[in-house]
This record gives structure tokens, sequence and C-alpha cells, in this order.
């Protein structure tokens, strides 16, 4: 299991279309990919439930991968969490 | 009369025709076949998704990209592995039938939404809604309403209009919408605007109130409805509707076309904003730029000081949506009226002559310095200017520019684009930067004239005072003289001057500031076209025969009588 920290810079946060972008991009991987942000884990290859966590601009959240392909999963999502996930 | 939202401007006379879904009940019963039943969910799961997909490609088609935005997202809600996760857990392990699993599913995700108080949540769980809807509606084999074939001078009357409903709807028959729910960025209000059909949301119990057949006349610009109005209301409601699609017609004219004076005198014409994505708006109102860019709501509703990544990214998105039009950024202008807890602001007596603004960002350079520097930072991807609010004295100003030069010099060590040349001004907004501005006019690279607070510190009134509310007006040959006096002193130093108070979009007003030779008008994004137009209707000439006696006059009922006598429609 491979885990790291990473600020959300979308101007609000991590709704629809972001968390959207983010969802797709981590359906790609066979690891479980896991949000962990204020104490809460959720599943970051469901829209709903990333947009169910709330998480605002500025907030600092951990991406944590586990899995076969678990490194190049982490790899990509700082890449396109850093990048602004498509705004 | 019932009030609601007014989420789609003008005038809807028409007959109602109630939209009512079929009925979704199923037989509630346990499964005996675990995997027939996970298969019958699986395929409306697939069926769900390629028909939502091709109602958003038409959708993309007949109304426009944005439009099918929405519907895109429900293709990805579809997808969603822990929702469709859970709908076969609840299949296998409480033996529920496909129906009430994606019921039980859909109502725990809609909950969880509803339960924030956020229009954008709210909007999430209708979205829900929607997919519950068309999933249970392919389960159970029932047929969407067609709402292609309502008669012409059709009022539609719904509880929310879904997706799946709208996708038939033609704006030749339907002259307007009424709906129990939903606000104005649902997918209703979007699409209603996006086919010019007047509509009013969210009156609570409409469609138990009116019957089919029922005459309806709406006002979408604001948000009330009548039923089975009387001949007088009816035909004043008319009126208002030719008046309405006039003036559209009109205003439609100005799209695309330089601001200018009738004898061709060019200025610029922008908008005022309050956050970021708001800009797009002022792009699709044809604004040649933003004249005020209020930065509070970055720094409001949080608990810590924004980061200055956090600012850049908002700063960069506005600058790179204008695409190298004129950005104006107001940097912070808060002060003990408003609730930041972070700041630890004191309560004071007076806050609106106290501590805030430029001179608490000047003693709290952990506040704007970040700012600063992502907005230097910003300016490396358009035409961003820093305007400073609140200015009573030059000192302000200088000191502001040295923290800039200081924060230039760091960016350049560090390697970081900015533009060297970077525009700073101020606003003014106080009778000491007006009466000095041909001082600050040497130092300052643009003016943008406040007109709401100049005319409060002008006149000394609070506007928010019933008593004294009278007060509060820029006809006041006071507040005149000083917008006259700045305007001057700024042309004279060849500095631009612009306008972002409510009096630049007046047309009353247009007169008096081209004749001073204002270069810039800043009015909110639905002001543009008629300001536009307010501003071709003057000669220069005419201009300054209505400024000069304008100016001579005495007292605000005066100045107004006249402005009205002579304006120009």
């Amino acid at each position: 299991m491979v885990s790291q920290k990473v600020t959300i810079n979308n101007p609000q946060g991590l709704h629809m279309r972001p968390a959207g972008v983010f969802a797709k991009g981590m359906a790609k991987f066979d690891s479980d990919v896991t949000i962990n942000f204020n104490g809460k884990a959720t599943n970051g290859k469901s829209l709903l439930n990333i947009i169910g966590a709330c998480i605002k601009c500025g907030s600092e959240v951990e991406i944590q991968c586990d899995g076969a392909d678990e490194e190049e999963a982490l790899k990509t999502a700082i890449e396109m969490i850093e990048s602004g996930l498509g705004e | 009369m019932y009030t609601g939202i007014g989420a789609s401007a003008g005038i809807g006379i028409g007959s109602a025709v109630i939209v009512k879904e079929p009925s979704l009940a199923y037989d509630n019963k346990a499964v005996s076949d675990v995997d027939a039943e996970k298969k019958r969910l699986a395929e409306a799961l697939d069926k769900c998704i390629a028909k939502t997909q091709a109602m958003a490609d038409d959708m993309k088609e007949r109304v426009g990209e944005k439009e099918a935005e929405i519907l895109e997202g429900h293709v990805l809600l579809l997808m969603d592995p822990e929702m469709t996760g859970q709908m076969e857990t609840s299949i296998a392990d409480d033996k529920m039938c496909a129906e009430a699993a994606v019921e039980k599913i859909c109502d725990y995700y809609m909950q969880m939404f509803s339960s924030i108080d956020d229009e954008m949540f709210q909007q999430r769980a209708t979205d829900v809604c929607d997919i519950k809807t068309r999933l249970l509606k392919i389960l159970l084999d029932v047929e969407d309403v067609d709402l292609a074939n309502v008669p012409e001078g059709t009022v539609l009357v719904a509880e929310d209009l879904t997706p799946s409903m709208t996708a038939g709807i033609n704006p030749k028959n339907v002259t307007g919408i009424l709906t129990e729910v939903g606000g104005k960025t649902s997918h209703s209000a979007i699409l209603a605007r996006a086919l010019e059909i007047p509509a009013v949301l969210s009156i609570p119990g409409i469609t138990e109130k009116i019957s089919n057949g029922d005459k309806v006349v709406l006002d979408g610009s604001e948000g009330q409805t009548y039923i089975n109005p009387d001949e007088k209301l009816q035909a004043e409601y008319e009126q208002k509707r030719v008046a309405y699609l006039e003036e559209k017609a009109a205003l439609a004219q100005f799209v695309g076309r330089e601001t200018k004076t009738a004898d061709g005198v060019k200025v610029e014409l922008c908008a005022n904003i309050g956050k970021p994505e708001d800009a797009l708006k002022v792009v699709e109102c044809d604004g040649e730029g933003i004249g005020l860019f209020r930065t509070e709501f970055l720094f409001m509703d949080r608990p810590q000081i924004p980061t200055e990544e956090e600012q850049f990214a908002a700063y960069k998105k506005v600058a790179e949506t204008l695409e190298g039009k004129p950005v104006i950024i107001r940097t912070l202008d808060v002060g003990g009226d408003k609730e930041i807890p972070y700041l630890a602001l004191e309560k004071e007596e007076n806050p609106f002559l106290g501590f805030r603004a430029i001179r608490l960002c000047l003693k709290r350079e952990d506040l704007y310095r970040p700012q600063l520097k992502a907005l230097l930072r910003a300016s490396a991807y358009g035409d961003i200017r820093i305007m400073v609010p609140m200015v009573t004295c030059l000192d302000e100003l200088r000191a502001v520019k040295n923290m800039i030069a200081e924060l230039k010099e760091e960016l350049k060590a560090e390697g970081v684009a900015y533009d060297e040349n970077i525009k700073v001004g101020i606003m003014i907004e106080t009778p000491a930067a007006s009466l000095m501005a041909d001082v600050f006019a040497k130092e300052a690279d643009f003016f943008s004239i406040g007109t709401n607070d100049l005319t409060g510190y002008t006149m000394a009134v609070d506007r928010g005072n019933a008593e004294v509310a009278y007060l509060y007006s820029a006809y006041n040959p006071a507040v005149l003289r000083s917008i006259e006096r700045v305007i001057k002193a700024g042309r004279a130093e060849g500095i631009m001057v612009g306008m972002c108070g409510e009096a630049a979009a007046d047309p009353l007003l247009a007169p008096l500031l081209i004749s001073f030779g204002m270069n810039e008008f800043s009015v909110s994004a639905t002001s543009i076209l008629a300001t536009r137009k307010g501003i071709s209707l003057w000669t220069k000439e005419e201009a300054d025969a209505v400024a000069a006696k304008a100016m001579s006059l005495t007292t605000e009922a005066e100045v107004e009588a006249y402005l009205k006598s002579v304006a120009k429609h």
C-alpha cells in the first residue's frame, strides 16, 4: 500500500466535474483507491461518495492506493489533482 | 398571486398543461433467484447509461454543450461502482427486487446530499432522483411523458421538469414553465434560459393549485404567477410581454458592437463579478473586460486564510476566461462588519470608519502578501490589474507599491513568471481620495470610482437607515462634483478612469460621465447591453450641453428632474 498527501486547488472544491474526472481516471486501475479526509475514508472510484465528502478548496487530503498497480495509480492520482482535474 | 424564483426572464401567457409522472409502483416481494435479479439490474443500468448518453448527445445538438453537461454527469453517476455495488448487495443479502434496491440506494444518496445546505448539493440530490426515476421506468417498462406534442400556447406545470421530460420540448408551443422545486441553477432553469422560455420555479404546491386548461400569466423576471387573471391584468401583462420582447430585440443588436457614443467616442464596457465562475457570464454577455472582481468571497466561510496557491488558481482562472481582456482585481475589502473568525477583528463602534480594507491589509502582511503574490503570478496569464480599496492618503498607495516591488524581486529570484508592467490603481470611494485625485493621478495607474461608498461617505449617510436613506443619491450635486473632479484629474494625467458603482449603469448619468471624459464603465453582466445602448444614444456635444446645465443646478431633486427631462430611450 502506498499513500501521499496533496492539496485540492479547485476553486469550488471537489464538486461534480473535477470529482468525475478523478473517479473516471481511477477506474482504469485495479488497485483500491481511497481518499482520506477529515478522518473519513472515501472510495476514490465513487463519484457520489467523493462529492458527498464535501472536500473544499484548500483542503489537504491523503490518497491511498492498494493493489498490483498501486504505484502507478498513486502517481496518476497526484498528477491529476495537481493539474486541476480539468478545471 | 403566487411567488417563486424567477429563473428565466420574460412574460409567459398561456393555458396550463399539468405534467404528471406515471406511477412507478412495483410489487415489493423477496426474490428467490438472486442471480437473475442481479442480471435484471445490470441490464437496466446498461440501458439507462445508453439512454442518458443519447439524451445528452441530443441536448448538445439541440440546445448546447453546457446544458448537456448535467446529463453527462448522470452517465458518470450511473457508472459509480460503489452505488451499483450497494444495489447488488441489497439484492444478494436482503433478497430485494431490483426496483427496491435501486430505490433504497438512490434514496440513501439523495438523503446524504439534501442534508447539506448548499444549492450545488441540492442539485446533486435532484440528479440522483432523476437517475432513480429513469432506472425504475426501465425496470418497470414505463413510457416517458411526451411533451413534444403539447398545443401552442402551453404553460407547462410540473413538480419538476426532469431531463427525460424536457428532451422533446418545442419552444414554439411552450410559452412558460412553472415548477414546485428547483433553483436558478437547476436543470429546468438552465434549459428554460437556453430555450428562452419564461419560467418561475419553486412555487410550493403549484401543481395542486392549477387545473388543466387554466389561464396562466407568469413573469419570469420577477418570479410571479397569476392563475385565471381578470382581463385587465391579462392585458397589462400582454403589454409587458410585447415591451420585453421589443427591448430584448433592440438590445440584441448591440451584441458584438463596440461601445461608443453616437459620434464615435470609444469607451470600455466591463462587468463586476464576485466569484471566478461569474467570469464566463461576462464573456457570454459580451463584456469587454472585468472592471471589478471582488475577492472577499475567497476569504469568507472558511477556517483559515486562503493560501497563495488557492488564490492564484482563482485569479488565473478569471484571467484565462477573459482571454487577454483587462481584469481589475480589487484586493481584500473587509472590516469589523464582516464575520471572518480567523481574522479575529474586534467589533468596533464605526466599522465603516475603522480598521478595514487597505488599512487592515497593510498591518496584516500575513494576509496581504500572499494575495499580492498570487495576483502577480496570475498576471502571467492575462491582463490583470491590481486595485487598492478605500485609499485615503498617498502613503497607503506607496506602501502597496513598495510591497509589490519587493514581491516582484522575490518572484524574479524564484524564476516565476509575472507581468513586470502590471498596473496598480486605486478605488476612489472616499472624499479624501477625491479631493487628492490630482495628486493620486501622478502615482496611480488608474482610478475606478466606487460610487456606492463615495455617495455614502460624501453625504455621511448610511443607506441602510430608512430615516436618512433619502440622502443617499448620486444625483446630489456634492457627489456629482466629486465624480467630475476625479475624472478630470485622472484624464489630465492621462490615466484610465472608470466607474464600478451602480451609477455606471444609470442611463440618466451617462451623458454626464461621457462629458467628463470617463473611459470605462463597469456594470453587472446583465446590464452590459443596456449600458452600451445608453452610451450610443449621445454625441459628445449633446452630453457636454446636458452636463453643463446639470452641474449648474443646486439640489438633488432639480438634477434628477432635469436628467429625466432630457433622457433618451
